[in-house]
């Protein structure tokens, strides 16, 4: 049984002095924001701020005592529950995919439900897994425990897309990544974001996260709004020390000038390092296999650039060796300053650099990442 | 001396006895767990009960049933059904209710309703558990089958006491190996089942 298209665009959503009490103690306590169709709106604030219980009121799972929340000027609770989430994608942290389904029945079940059929759910789930860089044809058939925590994550993601809903709700999707998976994953969201053109409420505990991905930032804490706005507001007018302390802009700030590339390295891991021997085909199994997005190729010791693994996927003639498909991206010395190096990679429009220690790789260099770490 | 035909009719007789003792407490025990997962109080009435017939020791359950039915097939049925329902409606109950709660979130939040999310997500997750606890049950039945004998139920049992009166090892034999047969043969087929209708997905 279908269930109805409520919206096919977000307008507003508009939260009016929502309250949620459990006993005594405030959930949340009187919010009122108002969000605008297409916007990415971070909720950040520390454990128990109630940033959780404000998204999950969206789609109804917890009810507000009283408050109302508007979706195009609807309120929603007139609308079916059952309809209102089958039109809102959600992804949370743990991902809860079944562990008893494969990928591509994970991801069809909400389709299923609707009644679509099985070659219409077919070519939705590839398209799905292709978007989300993970090759259909490998990944269909598999059980969610034969994947990654990352490969999870974007099963997680491609699933909340299935019935193509125009809003999106996610619980700290990247939030039980190692860091370096999340940086690549955060990278790819931020890029794929644009081409989702959907309304995003995402919350997070990791300021950086934050700043990187959010068009404006939700400040909460103990159940109330504390302050909304994009980083720079948060940032140069805080409302109070609190979300002082939250975009913690004091510190790091003053230094910028003296910060080396040492400061802010990500280090390397020898998993990334691919020889230029080998061709596309097995080093597209080693990246899949390794989780990874970006590899290193190296001619034996000397780093020559890098490969992309969304890159390779597209390439036709998978014979041929990596070697040949090489980008080359800018090297530096762990202790040459931050800033100079980060002038040369946006004069050529890099988006990461090898950092070298004694003639040696030792590790990368990532302008975003380095930028949100020097203002988070 | 015990005639093959002898023991194929007491087999035959045990079988009938133990099957279909097996299904009714199959379907006695699935719609009480079920219940059990969605009323609490229920469940504890069920539990509390299911837990008193497993702790009176066999032999006082089958006992208890002669003054209340007399003896004969079904009262032995009954005697061995009470014994047999607590695996079942446990293992149930636990498979059922022990899923990952972020499984249960996420089914919510993407909006399956009750039955779907027992349907699509407790059911499937619950399947070893209730393979498991109907596996236990059955071996529960055999053994309490042959009891029975001693009410009247006939089977393999009947085989079994009149060789122990007698002294007469033959007979013992005639009934207990196609009893312990019995056993193996049905845990082989039973885990032979439950390895397809269990998608391969856990390691």
């Amino acid at each position: 049984m279908a269930s109805k298209r409520l919206f096919d665009r977000i307008d507003s959503i508009q939260l009016r002095g929502v309250t949620k009490k459990y006993d005594d103690r405030f959930a949340i306590n009187d919010v009122s924001i108002d969000i605008e169709g297409g916007e990415l709106v971070i909720f950040i604030g520390p454990s128990g701020s109630g940033k959780t219980t404000t998204l999950r009121m969206i789609n109804r799972l917890i009810e507000p005592d009283s408050g109302t929340i508007l979706i195009n000027d609807q309120n929603i609770m007139e609308l079916e529950p059952v309809a209102l989430r089958r039109n809102i994608g959600y992804v949370i942290q743990s991902i809860g995919l079944f562990p008893h389904m494969t990928i591509a029945e994970n991801i069809g079940l909400v389709a299923k439900l609707e009644g679509w059929n099985e070659k219409k759910i077919k070519d939705r789930v590839e398209y799905l897994l292709d978007f989300v860089s993970l090759p259909s044809d490998m990944f269909m058939d598999r059980y969610p425990h034969q994947l990654s925590g990352g490969q999870q994550q974007r099963v997680g993601l491609a699933r909340a897309l299935v019935m193509d809903p125009p809003l999106l709700l996610m619980d700290e999707p990247f939030g039980a990544l190692d860091p370096i998976l999340r940086k690549q994953l955060q990278e790819e969201f931020y890029q794929i974001r644009e081409k989702l053109g959907k309304t995003i409420i995402f919350v997070t505990h990791d300021i950086e996260e934050a700043f990187k991905l959010g068009d404006r930032i939700a400040i909460m804490d103990d159940a109330k709004l504390v302050q909304i706005g994009t980083a720079e507001e948060l940032i140069f007018h805080p409302a109070n020390e609190m979300v002082a302390s939250i975009v913690d802009t004091s510190k790091k700030f003053k230094h910028l000038d003296t910060l080396k590339i040492k400061d802010l390295i990500s280090p390397l891991e020898c998993m990334y390092v691919h020889d230029g021997s080998l061709d596309i085909e097995s080093a597209i199994s080693s990246m899949i296999g390794k989780n990874i997005e970006i590899a290193v190729v190296s001619n034996g010791s000397f780093p020559l650039g890098i490969v992309k693994l969304i890159d390779l996927l597209r390439m036709d003639d998978k014979e041929s060796k990596i070697i040949d498909h090489v980008v080359k991206i800018p090297s530096f010395s762990r202790n040459k300053l931050l800033s100079s190096s980060l002038k040369i990679m946006q004069k050529d429009g890099h988006s990461m650099a090898f950092v070298m220690t004694d003639g040696k790789l030792s590790g990368f260099l990532f302008p975003n990442d380095a930028f949100s770490q020097v203002i988070g | 001396m015990v005639t093959l035909e002898t023991i194929l009719s007491h087999t035959a007789d045990h079988l009938v006895l133990v099957l279909m003792t097996l299904i009714i407490s199959i379907c006695i025990s699935m719609p009480l767990a079920f219940g059990s997962l969605y009323n609490k109080r229920f469940g504890y009435v069920v539990t509390k009960f299911a837990n008193l017939a497993q702790a009176v020791p066999s032999f006082a359950v089958v006992a208890i049933v002669v003054p209340l039915m007399g003896i004969g097939f079904y009262p032995a049925v009954v005697a061995i059904l009470l014994r047999a329902l607590l695996p079942i409606i446990k293992n149930t109950y636990i498979g059922l209710s022990t899923v990952d709660p972020s499984m249960l979130d996420y089914a919510d939040g993407i909006g399956l309703n009750e039955w779907q999310i027992l349907r699509y997500v407790r059911l499937p997750n619950a399947y070893p558990a209730i393979f498991a606890g109907i596996k236990f049950a059955f071996i529960l039945i055999n053994s309490i089958a042959i009891l029975t004998a001693y009410i009247g139920s006939g089977g393999l049992g009947e085989l079994i006491f009149q060789g122990l009166v007698a002294f007469n090892n033959e007979k013992i034999l005639a009934g207990a190996i196609p009893a312990i047969l019995i056993a193996i043969a049905f845990d082989i087929i039973f885990t032979r089942i439950e390895k397809k209708l269990t998608p391969h997905y856990r390691k």
